[in-house]
């Protein structure tokens, strides 16, 4: 494919995938900052990998690209130490105090970009799409039962993760 | 926290609409991206993108230091006359103050870059012994976004010291003496704060009142105010008449189309007690630090020939025009082309010789930073000429004419004496000529 063919190719994939992303990623990241660049990784992402978004596995594909950029925008804005800002979505906080509901909110972004990506892609089509299940599982390869299993063991980590911070006040 | 609560939270990020200016943010990142790969060839394209983010930064804070210069000397140099220069006087005895600026930029960059358009609020505390302490809100018109940092600036130890809480990191800039002695000559020597006051004409608004007191107030649309720098001005400023103290100032003026400022200041608090403590910066443990060695751009002769020498590296050519805005903007238009930014990348060690894939995986702050002291002498031609302007020294620049091949031809010429002019040739040696010999020499120029 020539240079030509390949801008022609990323354009229409761009297209395809434009309101997906648009979605998706503002969703995962609810922070302008976060969702411009998470929006530059991913069509950086469809660029390095057009050939796999040709063709039938091109779905997964997208997945995987739009959680990895969402990740690579939240690394950014996390210290190498993995620890947030104490002036930004992360906030750090004493124990004692009790989190409202807009930093258990971005606590619970941040935590699924530590999810493992089948676990993430599950809780993405599942609550920020409100997909089914059987759409979850033809579109994850895999049977209905592993779709609901991906996102219980999900919601298992995020609880965990919320859990400890919430406890301990030690970020996620 | 149970998964039900989970799972409720989850549900209702679901339900979110996408705000309309994240659909256009979308757009636009779009669009830049698309508009990247049709410029920029096969590789490369990450490093486009932390070459763009570098330089729009490093034409934000330029425009920010452009605006602050513009706007310390304005509320010092206003007007004529024995009351003002007694509000000077008065002035200069406070040991210690503090005050609130609110600042709107609107900067277009050129049809390659997103225009800036900034908001800041800065609570700014200066004192003569221990130095400037400056708290800045920014909030980002394009985005939306909204930013802190915390600047000190340390005379007597020649650095700048800003701590970025958003990010947990800091930076240390280093200022040479040229930017010292500048900053003295604005801060302390009221002899050339009064001959510029002489410069402008004002008028007196009369008496009024502002928050309970009473004030007289000044007005001037005079452009000398501004050494040329900007059009339309309006600056008015309101005195308390019985402490002669300043009360508020507001100035606005533009440049071009391309940009336009809006400076307010107020909530002055004048001879407030402060220790050398309240101007040391503590860096909290966790922070980690942007970059080391940064200085700023030189405000020499050596800043101007060092600026001028990578321009014509990176380029080819000399810039056309030395005015800040027009320099900023000529530095955009050549860092989108692909050669020049495979110099830069080849002048940084961590990515020298790296493709797209090993520059994804470099530290993108780290690189930005990097990159922005590889390209920060190309300020310094900018800072030097607004300082002749100011001096009114007679800056001429010649750029749009001559080259580096113009070995011989008059690039640049200032007036050094009352018979005497410093000059720049094409090949960037200097030279102190007469006046004479300046005449001979321009005579000479290539049309």
């Amino acid at each position: 494919m020539d240079y030509k063919e390949r801008i022609e190719l990323f354009e229409k994939i761009r297209a395809d995938y434009s309101v997906f992303l648009l979605s998706v990623l503002w969703k995962l990241t609810g922070d302008r900052e976060l969702f411009t660049e998470a929006v530059q990784y991913a069509l950086l992402g469809i660029w390095q990998h057009l050939g796999k978004l040709n063709g039938k596995k091109s779905t997964a594909y997208i997945y995987r690209i739009a959680l990895t950029a969402n990740s690579k925008a939240w690394r950014n804005r996390i210290g190498r130490d993995g620890q947030l800002s104490h002036n930004q979505i992360g906030l750090a906080r004493p124990a004692d105090q009790k989190l409202d509901r807009a930093e258990l909110t971005a606590k619970i972004r941040q935590a699924i970009t530590q999810l493992p990506n089948k676990q993430a892609t599950a809780v993405v089509m599942r609550y920020l799409q409100q997909q089914d299940y059987p759409a979850i599982s033809e579109k994850l390869s895999c049977t209905e039962a592993s779709a609901r299993s991906h996102v219980s063991k999900a919601l298992a980590t995020l609880k965990t993760k919320l859990a400890t911070f919430v406890k301990t006040g030690v970020e996620i | 926290m149970s998964k039900e609560n989970i799972e409720e939270i989850l549900k209702n990020i679901g339900n979110e609409n996408v705000p309309v200016d994240v659909h256009k943010i979308a757009q636009q990142v779009s669009a830049d991206f698309s508009k990247t790969l049709l410029q920029t060839g096969k590789q490369h394209i990450f490093w486009e993108h932390i070459m763009r983010s570098s330089i729009t930064k490093l034409a934000a804070a330029a425009v920010v230091i452009i605006a602050c210069l513009i706007g310390l000397s304005v509320w010092r140099t206003s007007g004529s006359g024995i009351a003002l220069a007694d509000v000077l006087q008065r002035v200069e005895q406070v040991q210690a103050f503090m005050y609130k600026m609110n600042m709107r930029i609107t900067v277009s960059m050129g049809e390659n870059m997103p225009a800036i358009d900034q908001d800041m609020e800065m609570t700014m505390i200066i004192s003569r012994d221990f130095g400037i302490k400056t708290e800045t809100i920014t909030v980002n018109g394009n985005t939306g976004e909204k930013s802190t940092h915390t600047a000190y600036v340390i005379p007597h130890e020649g650095i700048v010291v800003t701590l970025m809480p958003d990010k947990k990191k800091y930076m240390r800039i280093e200022f040479d003496d040229d930017w010292l002695a500048k900053m003295k000559q604005e801060n302390n020597d009221p002899r050339e704060i009064i001959k510029r006051m002489m410069g402008s004409e004002y008028t007196e608004l009369g008496r009024s009142t502002i928050d309970g007191v009473e004030v007289d107030g000044f007005h001037t649309t005079d452009p000398a105010m501004l050494a040329g720098m900007g059009e339309n001005i309006k600056y008015t400023l309101w005195v308390d008449a019985k402490s002669w103290l300043p009360v508020r100032s507001e100035i606005e003026f533009k440049k071009g189309d391309q940009m336009q400022v809006h400076v307010v200041v107020s909530e002055f608090n004048w001879d407030i007690p402060v220790t050398a403590d309240d101007f040391k910066p503590v860096i909290p443990d966790d922070f980690e630090p942007m970059a080391t060695g940064m200085q700023m751009p030189k405000i020499s002769e050596e800043g101007l020939i060092e600026g001028l020498r990578l321009f014509a590296e990176l380029s080819g050519s000399y810039p056309k025009k030395l005015s800040m805005l027009e320099l900023a903007q000529e530095t955009m238009a050549f860092m989108t082309n692909r050669d020049v930014l495979e110099k830069i990348k080849e002048k940084i060690p961590q990515a020298r010789g790296l493709n797209e894939d090993e520059l994804d995986k470099l530290d993108r702050d780290e690189v930005m930073m990097k990159t922005m002291q590889i390209t920060k002498p190309l300020q310094s031609p900018g800072f030097f000429y607004m300082m002749l302007v100011q001096d009114k020294k007679e800056p001429v620049y010649y750029g749009e004419t001559v080259t580096p091949a113009d070995t011989d031809k008059v690039l640049m010429r200032w007036k050094t004496s009352d018979n005497e002019y410093r000059v720049i040739f094409g090949d960037l040696r200097a030279e102190t000529v007469t006046a004479e010999k300046l005449a001979e020499l321009e005579a000479n120029l290539p049309k």
